[in-house]
């Protein structure tokens, strides 16, 4: 028993820490933002994707991040799931503004869930980062993202039935504008998928035939629980910082206990989130295959209920100044939001692992 | 990251797993007896039991009776006994605290005085560390002990005051006590606290019994007028308590947390069946009260094995124990409350364990450091946040 990341696994997430601090800092992220909202002048240039940062993008594409946890033989550097999310916790802490999760989590869903054929036309692709790629539930639930019309798409039943695969320009895809505005969503507008009904020609059933989707997404739950803890890792940071600094009444705002408490319940509720989320990428590398699901369904549950108490309770500590635009807390609520949502919400998945437990398929004490 | 055990220690495990097969409550264990004193002799008998099998202290040293077992060791140990439906062993204190402390600080005389009697529960133990006005704020110890002659530096000590929540006083030999040596003006509060050891037997010392609000009396109080203790039995040196006791406190929070923590996802695993029994698991809001109660057990059991890991890494326990005796405790309170909801009118009668269960978990939030002390101590220590006014 050993509760921490390899030596190997720290010098990853070490290594990303430190790329992104010098190219995702919070200046660079709004200036992403920014650029969007300008009004347009000349000729657009075609090669950006608004809401995200190109050359970065391109960067993590060269360096391997992206197909990390590809297979080698589809390009990618064959690791585990737990360096995938520890880079993608980075990332979330970061709040980069690239389409990381869409792509990351589609090939994980196409690695696992896929055809032959599917791994064979996609996998490549999105492990060296020039295919994005969008993971989503049935039922319209949250702006998916990653999600453009050039993207290619995994659509899972969101209540257990099966998954289908939507290729880049399949016409699945309908543009919005999300509230985070520090990357590219979309919407994916399929109330179900059916089993016994014929997918409407756009897309195809994800490993060629109608099965339950199961392991490929329960993995990519797991890593935008990732994202999120790197979310409100940054929050509970940025807070603490904060109220040490900002003095009312003469002293530190953070000497006074209310403000204390809580902090200290952010930092109980990330702590949560985190001693799962990297159990559940453990179990899905090493451990008994029938546990994953309750593992990534404990894992979510946790991210997305923490995500959104822990990124607001940053803009309350944060008082009046955490409310306006200047301040750089909002990007991570807003990023929280829409991750507590995708691939299903704490409620979604509580509901999955009371199903599992009083199913008998987790073991008793 | 390894969340799997190493072959030596799944072969701790099965060995323990065998012997308590055996000697459990699956093997020669007799069921708990209702009356209170009773269940002191069971838990007792139940800790010979364990010490004839070398189980009582498996962290202590072998040269007094324990296997030297690594942290992780008694990490499985508390785990597979809590799994096993067995109760802890009669003198928790003595083997988790009192030991443990007189081996970081005790001289020779007192370790082969005290330690021997321990595992076997020929002498057991009880902690007189609280006070009516000096619970969470420890430094405010107001019970005195002055020297019966203050010019003879080997003089006995004279204690005289009050001490609260002495779960087992009546049954106890020996008393972790903690005393104000030192009240001059200026000595800052925690320098004038000495540890010392107290001999209970003796008509000094009264020993009432403090009925909480389930109606049995756990704990006690502590009445002390002019209690003796020689002056060999100071523990640490005059006027170094506060640190002493500190290693006290950090060994509380190491060892248990594994019990406690099994035990409530078996309290858990219970209130699954019962409503799975009564079909009120098919209620959507009971069905995810459950689920959580189940993701924050598990967040436990994960959260006291990185505990873990960081205590092998760095030594010592940290204060992140206070983020799992908040979490463990705040968990047990909303079971108990869901059992209620759960289980109907039986939950809210003292015929049901559920209606014990749910008095006693409201202490849960309050004994071993109030919830508020638990956040406290995770801002300024764990965040870094100035002291609170």
């Amino acid at each position: 028993m050993r509760f921490e990341l390899s030596e190997d696994q720290q010098e990853i997430q070490g290594a990303a820490r430190e790329l992104l601090a010098g190219r995702s800092s919070f200046a660079q992220v709004r200036a992403v933002v920014e650029e969007q909202d300008a009004e347009p002048t000349g000729m657009p240039d075609l090669s950006k994707v608004p809401g995200e940062d190109a050359g970065l993008w391109k960067e993590l594409g060269e360096l391997g991040w992206t197909g990390i946890a590809v297979p080698e033989d589809h390009g990618g550097q064959g690791l585990g799931l737990i360096e995938l999310v520890t880079i993608t916790e980075e990332l979330g802490y970061a709040v980069a503004a690239v389409p990381f999760l869409g792509s990351t989590t589609a090939a994980l869903v196409i690695q696992h869930e896929g055809s032959d054929e599917q791994r064979e036309d996609w996998l490549g692709h999105l492990a060296s980062g020039e295919l994005r790629g969008a993971t989503t539930l049935t039922g319209d639930k949250v702006p998916v993202p990653g999600a453009a019309e050039g993207s290619l798409v995994v659509v899972a039943d969101a209540h257990g039935g099966p998954a289908a695969l939507y290729g880049p320009g399949s016409g699945v895809v309908e543009p919005v504008t999300a509230i985070d505005p520090t990357r590219g969503h979309g919407r994916v507008p399929i109330a179900g998928l059916d089993p016994e009904e014929e997918l409407d020609g756009r897309g195809e059933w994800l490993g060629g035939t109608v099965t339950p989707a199961g392991p490929g997404f329960d993995r990519a739950a797991i890593v935008v629980a990732a994202e999120l803890v790197g979310v409100m890792q940054r929050a509970l940071d940025m807070t603490v910082s904060y109220v040490k600094d900002r003095k009312q009444f003469g002293v530190p705002v953070g000497s006074f206990q209310a403000v204390q408490h809580g902090a200290a319940q952010m930092l109980r509720d990330v702590t949560m989130a985190r001693v799962l989320t990297y159990n559940a990428a453990w179990v899905a590398d090493h451990g008994d295959p029938a546990e994953v699901r309750v593992a990534a369904s404990m894992a979510k549950a946790a991210a997305s209920e923490a995500g959104r108490t822990v990124t607001s309770a940053a803009i309350q500590l944060h008082g009046g100044i955490g409310f306006t635009w200047e301040a750089d807390v909002h990007w991570l609520m807003k990023r929280a939001q829409i991750d507590a949502a995708l691939l299903g919400g704490a409620g979604h998945h509580r509901r999955r692992v009371a199903g599992q437990v009083v199913a008998g398929n987790v073991p008793a004490a | 990251m390894d969340l799997t055990f190493t072959p030596e220690q799944l072969a701790f495990r099965d060995e323990l797993r065998t012997w308590l097969r055996e000697h459990g409550p699956e093997g020669a264990l007799t069921p708990e007896p209702r009356d209170e004193d009773e269940q002191w002799e069971w838990r007792r008998a139940w800790q010979r039991t364990l010490h004839a099998g070398r189980w009582a202290g498996v962290h202590w040293p072998t040269e007094v009776g324990g296997r030297g077992a690594t942290l992780s060791e008694t990490a499985i140990f508390f785990e597979e006994l809590g799994r096993s439906g067995a109760p802890l062993p009669a003198d928790v204190l003595g083997i988790l605290l009192a030991g443990p402390t007189l081996m970081v600080w005790g001289d020779d005389a007192q370790k082969d005085r005290l330690l021997p009697t321990i595992l076997s529960a020929d002498e057991t133990w009880c902690q007189g560390f609280s006070e009516p006005d000096a619970g969470s704020d420890f430094g405010a110890v107001k019970t005195r002990a002055v020297r019966e002659n203050p010019d003879d530096p080997e003089s006995d000590w004279l204690v005289t005051g009050q001490k609260v929540w002495t779960s087992g006083a009546q049954y106890a030999k020996w008393c972790m006590l903690v005393a104000r040596t030192d009240d001059t003006a200026g000595a800052k509060k925690h320098a004038g606290l000495t540890y010392f050891v107290l001999d209970m037997e003796q008509a000094a010392v009264d020993v009432r019994p403090l009925v909480q609000i389930t109606g049995s009396p756990e704990f006690n109080e502590l009445f002390l007028d002019d209690a003796r203790i020689p002056n060999s039995m100071v523990v640490g040196g005059v006027g170094n308590g506060w640190k002493v006791a500190l290693t006290t406190l950090m060994n509380e929070r190491a060892g248990l947390a594994f019990f406690l923590q099994v035990r409530l996802r078996q309290q858990l695993d219970k209130l699954v069946a019962a409503a799975k029994r009564n079909g009120s698991v098919d209620d959507p809001i009971v069905a995810d009260r459950l689920a959580d109660l189940h993701v924050r057990t598990e967040a436990l059991r994960l959260m006291a094995w990185k505990g873990l890991t960081a205590i092998e890494q760095y030594g010592q326990p940290g204060p992140e124990g206070s983020l799992t005796k908040w979490l463990w405790s705040e968990t047990n309170q909303l079971l108990v409350q869901l059992a209620v909801d759960v289980v109907g009118a039986d939950a809210l009668t003292m015929e049901d364990s559920w209606g014990f269960e749910l008095l006693r978990a409201r202490g849960n939030s309050i004994e071993g450091g109030t919830t508020e002390i638990q956040k406290n101590i995770i801002a300024e220590r764990v965040l870094g946040l100035p002291r609170a006014r």
